[in-house]
């Protein structure tokens, strides 16, 4: 097992699988970090993305060039109308926390019931055919899937990196996340900012459950065990730290992936709840590296 | 305005008199009514709601043949979702508020929650689609018509090494009570024969990455897989099995005799060997008449054919053991009705043919089918 083959393998597909994981934390962490909430109508967003996919794929039996817009833009207007009809009707009341948590996760459940109502709860993928082509890359076997899971995270991660660093909207949402009533000071509108990270959130949904429904069956209560690992990557990664928390998503991956090399593979599920333990428990602020140049100075 | 007479009131006692025995006899037909505790929502359900359908069918034809000595039959159907605590809760509905005195009830984990409510009770729970060798010993009310594990999996663990002359086994199962017990009597059975098992991997239900499992087991280098899980995962094991460029030779059981999995699977599901605990439309021309009604009502064939083929069956079981509490003027009762299962013991049933109760497991032949084509053929039948 310790063959650097399988090892390069593993890697690989760790990489390759984690990426859809690190897609739905990414809208999730920066959901938090510019909202300040933790956004569990996330769940139901993912339910709606996928069953739109495939509503238009199987039922309209149209191209993916049609499923894809479809999806992103009735999950945009369904995630646009829990920012403005939900969400602001609370903040507007003053409501605690833990109204938001319960509101955002009895609407997921609402939404998922709704799903199921009216598509049943038979694993369903987007294709008929699960099957990706192979090809071997240095005795390493590399799906198409593969390659469009990591190549769509990646420019994921780059273009909301530009977007936050570079553009003016993105400095906004910066600017909201760091103190919304001193942004609002300087006439940057809170409201605009939680409305445009709804649908930015709504995009790295809609890619997320593409390739989820790409690669395996989905039931509509599978975003509500998904959204556990965003939910774990956001606090390993820290509150606040978007791109920390798409580190740790893969990091979660690979760790699923090796442990196979120690464990037994019936227990890699659980070794997400153990370090979402852990997490809580030592980590509450999320794991933080030292800087880049304090490693340089400690040498 | 209207005068009561005592002329009336003698005249109305006389006629409630003389309607009496019609009552009664009225009450005499009342219909009876059959269990079912099935996954009708959950991951399940593609199976649980075509059973549930095929069970229907099943009563319609009973009751189109004349019912049970002229009572129709009534399917009353609870959801499980294929969880033991939503099967305890179905049971407790049957016999508590529905007062029955027998239920049919599928998958493992939950026929064994809903044992000892069955026993307990004094309730016939009778298994009519799970298939873990656990359910002989589950008490003096709980009875299979379903074969067990160690029916089919003992046969084409054999068949393996036997006929296909397969040496290096590995064994991949869903960690739940469908595959653990039916994963160790493969490794048992094969092992006995001279075989050898190079790698025994249980992954989790939730699972939908399998990379690792599946490399350890490449490293192992078997000459044939047996995978034992549901029609959720086991496409998704083969399919990454067979891009990490394991072209090994895939058995698994009744639950991979699915036209989804073909779907799912296309030229990756070639030479896939799977069980069936039923004849097909081959061996018993019935079947095409199930098959032709599923079409004409869903336009399509059902999931898992042969489970559906118990389901359907198990009407015209009820129909034969009511028959005989009425030969003996016997009330139905638990035990009454076990004694007709296990008195009668023999039963001609129209989609599965002949079935002998042997205590608390039933032996049938195994069929088994490959994929060639895109299409499951027969490829053997193991007596």
């Amino acid at each position: 097992m310790l063959d650097p083959v399988i090892l390069a393998q593993i890697l690989w597909t760790g990489i390759a699988t984690s990426a859809p994981y690190v897609l739905m934390t990414v809208g999730f962490a920066l959901t938090l970090k510019v909202t300040g909430l933790w956004n569990f109508a996330h769940a139901g967003l993912m339910a709606i993305a996928f069953y739109t996919m495939y509503f238009v794929l199987d039922f309209c039996d149209l191209p993916v060039v049609a499923a894809l817009p479809a999806a992103l833009i009735v999950t945009g207007a369904a995630s646009l109308a829990i920012e403005i009809f939900g969400l602001q009707v609370l903040r507007d009341r003053g409501s605690g926390n833990l109204t938001f948590f319960i509101f955002t996760l009895i609407l997921s459940e609402l939404i998922i019931y709704v799903i199921t109502l009216l598509f049943g709860t038979e694993p369903e993928t987007l294709f008929k055919s699960i099957l990706s082509p192979v090809t071997i890359v240095a005795n390493i076997a590399v799906s198409d899937w593969d390659e469009l899971a990591v190549a769509v995270a990646a420019s994921g991660l780059v273009l909301l990196y530009a977007f936050l660093t570079w553009s003016r909207e993105g400095q906004f949402l910066n600017a909201v996340a760091d103190n919304a009533r001193l942004a609002e000071l300087y006439g940057i509108s809170a409201k605009r900012a939680w409305r445009v990270v709804s649908i930015i959130s709504a995009v790295f949904i809609v890619a997320s459950m593409y390739l989820i429904g790409t690669h395996g069956g989905v039931v509509p209560n599978s975003p509500l065990e998904l959204i556990i690992t965003a939910v774990i990557g956001t606090l390993l990664g820290g509150i606040g730290r978007v791109f920390a928390a798409a580190g740790a998503a893969v990091f979660l991956g690979l760790l699923q992936s090796f442990s196979i090399l120690v464990i037994d593979s019936r227990w890699q599920n659980l070794l997400l709840y153990g370090v979402l333990f852990i997490t809580i428990l030592m980590f509450p602020r999320g794991v933080r590296l030292p800087p880049v140049r304090l490693l340089w100075a400690a040498r | 305005m209207l005068y009561t007479t005592r002329r009336t009131i003698l005249g109305a006692a006389t006629m409630a008199g003389l309607s009496l025995p019609s009552i009664i006899r009225a009450q005499d037909k009342e219909s009876i009514k059959i269990g079912s505790a099935l996954p009708l929502t959950g991951s399940q359900a593609g199976y649980g709601k075509d059973f549930d359908t095929s069970m229907r069918m099943g009563a319609a034809d009973v009751n189109a043949a004349g019912g049970v000595n002229g009572r129709k039959v009534e399917i009353v159907a609870l959801d499980t979702q294929a969880e033991p605590q939503l099967g305890i809760n179905a049971a407790n509905r049957f016999i508590g508020v529905e007062k029955m005195p027998m239920f049919y009830v599928s998958w493992s984990a939950v026929v064994k929650a809903v044992a000892p409510i069955a026993n307990r009770e004094k309730v016939l729970a009778i298994n009519n689609g799970a298939n873990s060798p656990e359910i002989a010993t589950l008490g003096d009310y709980v009875y299979t018509t379903f074969p067990l594990a160690d029916v089919d999996i003992t046969k084409l663990a054999r068949y393996v090494y036997t006929t296909l002359g397969k040496r290096r086994a590995a064994v991949l199962y869903i960690n739940n009570d469908t595959g653990i017990d039916a994963a160790k009597l493969y490794r048992d059975t094969f092992t006995q024969a001279g075989g050898t098992i190079v790698t025994f991997e249980a992954y989790d239900p939730k699972a939908t990455e399998f990379t690792g499992m599946l490399l350890k087991t490449r490293a192992a280098n078997p000459d044939t897989v047996h995978i034992h899980g549901l029609t959720a995962d086991t496409p998704q094991v083969i399919a990454q099995m067979r891009q990490l460029g394991m072209q090994q030779r895939v058995t698994s059981y009744s639950a991979a005799y699915n036209p989804k999995i073909l779907e799912q699977l296309g030229p990756a599901a070639e030479g896939l060997i799977v069980t069936s605990l039923a004849p097909g439309v081959n061996d018993n021309k019935n079947v095409q008449k199930l098959l032709d009604e599923w079409k004409a009502a869903q336009n399509r064939v059902p999931n898992g054919l042969p489970y559906d083929q118990y389901q359907y069956d198990m009407v015209w079981l009820t129909k034969a053991l009511y028959e005989y509490l009425d030969k003996k003027s016997l009330p139905a009762t638990g035990d009454t009705l076990k004694e007709a299962l296990l008195t009668q013991k023999e039963f001609d049933l129209p989609m599965t043919g002949k079935m002998i109760i042997d205590g608390h497991r039933v032996n049938k032949p195994v069929y088994l089918l490959t994929v060639e084509k895109g299409a499951f053929v027969p490829l053997a039948t193991l007596t």
